[in-house]
């Protein structure tokens, strides 16, 4: 699935930077390119600049210098296609809408009839086994279930490209593994989807991915890029192998530079 | 505040829950008591030393009436005192009314546009800091003695709280939230009527609480400036009277009705806003806790 040679390019920075206009260097000098199918973590301290490599691959924010290329495109214009969707670590599920009025938001900021979104919206909280929940309002869930909705509304417009800052920062370890595994499920239901994910934390990057960029701070830099060339499906047994211990040590061993 | 939102939820397991109805039920009587009966027993050793005080003292009933006198006062004139708390009524109830259209509408209007909000805020924000009282001339100048000058102050006093309020509230969405929108390509329409006014309920909510005690007011001072004579005044007319008559014991009934007129409105304004913030829950508890 992750074949690397002749596999379209979905992302690419040349010399990527990011001077804030305080001064503060957030991201300098970042060379990576991200193909098709790819589960890619950036692991980093806090502050070392993930959150803002996120902001420019979205188009919150402009790069100061260097190339970045979103599916063949500048950043802004890829947004505008739609095929981008985001998991903030912050649920930001709207209040006063149920989970499937959330979970269709893309869709209806972009006017599909209401029988798509709903038929659309019943397929992805099945996948996030939401579908019970559907009617719920957000505060009627858990933490670990608020992800699950949020991750839907993500997966409801069959992105091409899925980021995710940080999702399961704020779950206890016991739901956040349940998701890890659920969250590479989903992923390997869609052979051309590609997620970029952020994380501090190496245990969840080493598990979930097929390739870690690893990022020392001050100034934000792609110190290692890190292969993980463990095949799928991966299951809880995978965190007690040699092979995991062993990438996680390579991978805090390149944190520490 | 607290006991009052540990009581709710009983009430409503009590309608579900059949059999142990009758036992919820005496203890949340018991809760209600426990609410109201010092405040009822301090409000009639009140009255009693009052009526007390004035028959010992012997104080000059237009000085200070006893309560008896007022309750008096009351019955005979009762008629005319209805028709005073029902034009009272009317004017406060439409003046608040427009403030909410229009206080919440410019609202609206002002936060789609940073250059117009800029250009108008600061002037809305001096508006407020007139005193009503100094502007009510010049309205009675341009609308008439009557109830449209009246019902434009009563509107005027609460408009800029309504205003205020909102736009607060329009312009405090959650900075993820507002990202959220952006990344999905919401238009600005769609945001505002998806994410900022929703958002802003209890923000709204909050100036209506300000607002209606402020109606009532402003339909008062009105009718002071710009009471109509007869048999058709407000309460603000009444008390003029009154007051020059030296009716002091029905100038306490108006003063009282007028008093009572406010805490009603703003009780029914409250429930109003809890019943349209049930859905909202997390903030509905936070305004009802201050
Ligand atoms: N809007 C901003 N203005 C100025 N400095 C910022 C801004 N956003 C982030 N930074 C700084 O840029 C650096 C990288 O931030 P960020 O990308 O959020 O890091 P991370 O997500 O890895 O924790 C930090 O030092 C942070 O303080
Ligand atoms: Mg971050």
């Amino acid at each position: 699935m992750t074949t690397m040679t002749g596999a379209k390019e979905w992302v690419r920075m040349e010399r990527l930077s990011k001077v804030y206009p305080n001064g503060t260097v957030a991201v300098k000098e970042v060379d990576l390119t991200i193909h098709e199918g790819e589960f890619l973590c950036f692991v980093g301290p806090s502050g070392c600049g993930k959150s803002t490599i996120f902001k420019m691959i979205t188009g919150l924010s402009n790069p100061s210098s260097g190339t970045l290329q979103v599916m063949g495109a500048s950043a802004s214009v890829a947004r505008k296609r739609s095929d981008t969707a985001f998991v903030f670590q912050d649920h930001t599920l709207l209040p006063w809408n149920s989970v499937i009025d959330n979970v269709t938001l893309p869709l209806a900021l972009r006017g599909v009839p209401r029988k798509e979104r709903q038929r659309e919206a019943e397929r992805v909280l099945e996948m996030v086994g939401l579908k019970d929940h559907m009617r719920s309002m957000p505060r009627e869930l858990s933490g670990g279930m608020k992800m699950r909705a949020s991750i839907a509304r993500a997966l409801v417009a069959r992105p091409k490209l899925l980021l995710m800052d940080e999702p399961f920062g704020a779950l206890d370890e016991i739901t956040r593994q349940t998701l890890q595994i659920e969250l590479l499920e989903l992923w390997r239901q869609d052979p051309e989807m590609t997620v970029l994910f952020v994380t501090h934390n190496v245990f969840e990057a080493v598990f979930l991915s097929t390739r870690i960029a690893v990022m020392t701070p001050r100034p934000g830099k792609v110190s290692d890029l890190i292969d993980v060339p463990v095949p799928f499906p991966r299951d809880e047994s995978f965190r007690t192998t040699p092979e995991f211990g062993q990438i996680v040590r390579s991978v805090s061993q390149a944190l520490k530079h | 505040m607290r006991e009052e939102t540990m009581t709710t939820p009983e009430l409503s397991f009590g309608t579900s829950a059949g059999t142990s109805t009758t036992k919820l039920r005496t203890s949340s009587l018991k809760k209600v008591w426990k609410r109201i009966g010092p405040p009822s027993i301090a409000f009639i050793l009140f009255i009693g030393a009052w009526e007390l005080f004035c028959r010992l003292s012997g104080l000059k009933p237009y000085l200070l009436p006893k309560p008896s006198d007022i309750v008096l006062a009351a019955s005979e004139n009762a008629s005319n005192l209805w028709v005073s708390v029902y034009t009272t009524i009317t004017e406060a109830v439409l003046g608040f009314l427009l403030s909410i259209v229009l206080g919440v509408g410019f609202a609206i209007l002002l936060a789609s546009s940073k250059l117009i909000e800029r250009s108008i805020y600061p002037y809305a924000i001096i508006m407020q800091t007139i005193p009503i009282v100094a502007i009510a001339p010049i309205i009675v100048i341009w609308f008439g003695a009557g109830m449209n000058a009246i019902i434009i102050i009563a509107f005027l006093i609460g408009f800029f709280p309504m205003l205020s309020n909102t736009l607060i509230g329009l312009n405090s969405t959650d900075h993820n939230m507002k990202n959220l929108f952006y990344l999905y390509n919401a238009s600005p329409l769609q945001t505002m009527i998806r994410l900022r006014i929703p958002a802003a309920l209890p923000y709204i909510v909050a100036g209506l609480k300000i607002s209606c005690t402020l109606a009532v007011i402003g339909a008062i001072v009105g009718e002071y400036i710009a009471g109509i004579g007869g048999g058709n005044g407000g309460l603000g007319y009444a008390i003029t009277v009154a007051s020059s008559r030296l009716q002091t014991a029905y100038l306490f009934a108006c003063g009282l009705s007028a008093s009572l007129l406010g805490i009603a409105f703003f009780l029914l304004v409250n429930a109003f806003s809890k019943w349209m913030l049930s859905s909202w829950h997390e903030s509905e508890m936070k305004s009802s806790e201050g």
